[in-house]
């Protein structure tokens, strides 16, 4: 092969070693997290004690914890929706080129660079000082789209952006209106990617923390009833939280990811 | 790239410019109404005064002037800037062979190694974040081994609650960001140009220097931009692992509205932090462009 003149097998062993350690260095301590979930000791420490499942059973005992994951769930929902219909809004007007383009990129980038803790205390000066009631479907929810809008958009516009447009153009020259193309032609072959657009936009929600703090109203997320915990002692069933939230947001990203590799695949046939 | 498009016929564009203002125009108010009136109003109560009974508009410089005339708040900027700059350099020394290593892969066991890098990275960061208390602590398993091993007699108190922890930290959970970006540009990277130098007589190093670094310089651009704006607007990090000792400037500005209710004098402190963060921003976007750094090379 063409580049491996460059590197002899000794690299290639350094190389190996190296992303070994990596991945042991990134791993480890969710493994670990994994281990002390399941242990039967009152401290979040060795020696382990033996297997229990009480940490777990725990969880369901404490009703604010519950309700701030189902909080946390049905605002990843209703966010990850929201963000995903105006990112696919951009995505569709992006493949014109119009005056404003430019400019409206800038704009969209502006959640990203701007730092998360000052996306958080514009949204507090702003409602606060405006009157707007703070809740998780108010401030929060406004919060969360603004996080998620332009991940959406750097997701779903390089999908959209690949497909061969003869086939709409075709079908707009036959008369065919701009919204039943829409549906019978750029549904179809964008769907995966829809769906894995609306899955990354739940993750990113379902853990957001910081722009989330500031503009809280009575209820709470999950990463903010974790925060309360995080700060004082570490309670032993902590590892049992941490591991339930990390198994919700790695299935939907994972399946996020699968579905999206799926629609990589079909556009590549077609 | 963004920008090009392939021409179309000016009857078809004509059709289609209507429906560009219904699709954008939902995501564009949004963003103004939310994103970017809120961002100007700041910089407007930064100049206003908040006291004990809230905060009322008037036109004066006093918070910025109060933050320039106090040595703690200048140095707290300054460590910020500075353990910003160390992590962004120790995520591109940590992500870049890694990074190398993903785009030799091929196939299979490419997508499966890619998966693996990334799924640690769509977790909550509170979690990676926290997960290092345990493992560092004083009672944490490091020193426990450590203790029962016999290597140590008492517990090492310098794991946990210093500025180190904190790069430690802040490189676990953002190093993707850098990962990433260079990945996709070393990926991108023309392997006959390689070929051809090596047979011309080029050593390893030279081929690095030469060809591989110029040409996934992008790549690495803007992992720097990404990992930088994080690190420098931390919050969670420091207060988890830093200590009380360690503080940086998104504890400074939380405080200001969880702590002290000072929000005018907040509301500077981040004019304060964006200002900073922007420079470097646009220093680092002159030199490959600012689309080029989020939305990537394109196609």
């Amino acid at each position: 092969m063409a580049s491996r003149s460059m590197h002899s097998s000794r690299w290639d062993a350094v190389l190996w070693a190296y992303v070994i350690t990596f991945f042991v260095v990134l791993y480890g301590p969710l493994l670990i997290l994994v281990a002390f979930s399941f242990n039967d000791a009152e401290v979040v420490a060795l020696p382990f004690r033996g297997f229990t499942l009480k940490w777990y059973w725990a969880i369901f005992a404490m009703p604010e914890l519950v309700s701030s994951l189902v909080n946390s769930f049905v605002l990843g929902a209703i966010a990850g929706a929201i963000a995903t219909a105006l990112a696919l809004g951009l995505a569709l007007g992006f493949r014109r080129d119009f005056r404003l383009k430019p400019l409206l990129l800038r704009l969209i980038l502006v959640p990203i660079i701007v730092p998360g803790i000052i996306g958080g205390v514009v949204l507090l000066l702003f409602f606060g000082y405006f009157g707007m009631p703070f809740g998780l479907y108010t401030t929060v929810l406004i919060a969360h789209i603004n996080w998620t809008l332009p991940f959406a958009f750097l997701t779903l516009y390089p999908r959209l952006h690949r497909f061969d447009r003869s086939i709409e153009e075709a079908a707009m020259d036959l008369g065919a209106r701009p919204f039943t193309v829409f549906r019978r032609i750029v549904l179809p072959m964008i769907k995966p990617a829809l769906y894995a657009t609306f899955l990354f936009s739940f993750t990113l929600s379902f853990d957001e923390f910081i722009r989330t703090i500031f503009v809280l109203g009575g209820e709470r997320t999950v990463p903010v009833h974790v925060w309360s915990l995080v700060i004082g002692e570490i309670a032993p069933f902590l590892p049992a939280v941490g591991v339930v939230i990390m198994v919700i947001s790695v299935s939907a990203s994972l399946i996020g990811l699968l579905v999206s590799a799926q629609g990589d695949r079909v556009a590549a046939q077609s | 790239m963004l920008a090009r498009s392939p021409s179309t016929m000016p009857m078809t564009k004509d059709r289609w410019r209507p429906s560009i203002i219904w699709l954008t125009l939902p995501a564009a108010v949004w963003l103004v109404l939310f994103a970017l009136a809120p961002l100007a109003f700041m910089i407007v109560m930064s100049t206003w005064t908040s006291n004990i009974f809230g905060t009322t508009a008037t036109w004066t410089f006093d918070n910025y002037r109060r933050f320039a005339e106090e040595p703690l708040y200048v140095s707290v900027l300054f460590t910020t800037v500075r353990v910003a700059l160390i992590c962004t350099v120790v995520s591109l020394v940590v992500s870049y062979p890694l990074a190398w290593f993903l785009a030799e892969r091929k196939g299979r066991a490419k997508a499966i190694f890619l998966i693996l890098v990334f799924l640690p990275f769509w977790t909550s960061y509170l979690i990676r974040t926290f997960v290092w208390l345990p493992i560092l602590g004083r009672t944490g398993i490091i020193n426990d081994v450590l203790l029962r091993a016999g290597i140590i007699e008492r517990p090492l108190e310098w794991l946990l609650y210093n500025e180190g922890t904190i790069y430690f930290g802040l490189v676990y959970v953002y190093t993707l960001f850098m990962t990433l970006p260079i990945y996709v540009s070393l990926d991108r990277l023309d392997r006959s140009l390689i070929a051809a130098a090596a047979d011309l007589g080029a050593t390893p190093v030279r081929i690095f220097w030469r060809i591989v670094l110029p040409l996934s310089l992008p790549g690495v651009v803007s992992g720097c931009v990404m990992v930088f704006l994080l690190s420098a607007g931390a919050f969670v990090t420091p207060q988890l692992l830093g200590g009380p000792s360690a503080i940086m400037f998104g504890n400074l500005i939380a405080s200001q509205f969880l702590a002290n209710n000072n929000w005018a004098f907040g509301a500077a402190l981040s004019v304060i932090l964006i200002g900073v963060v922007m420079m470097f921003v646009f220093v680092a976007g002159r030199r490959i462009g600012l689309q080029r750094i989020f939305v990537g090379e394109g196609r």
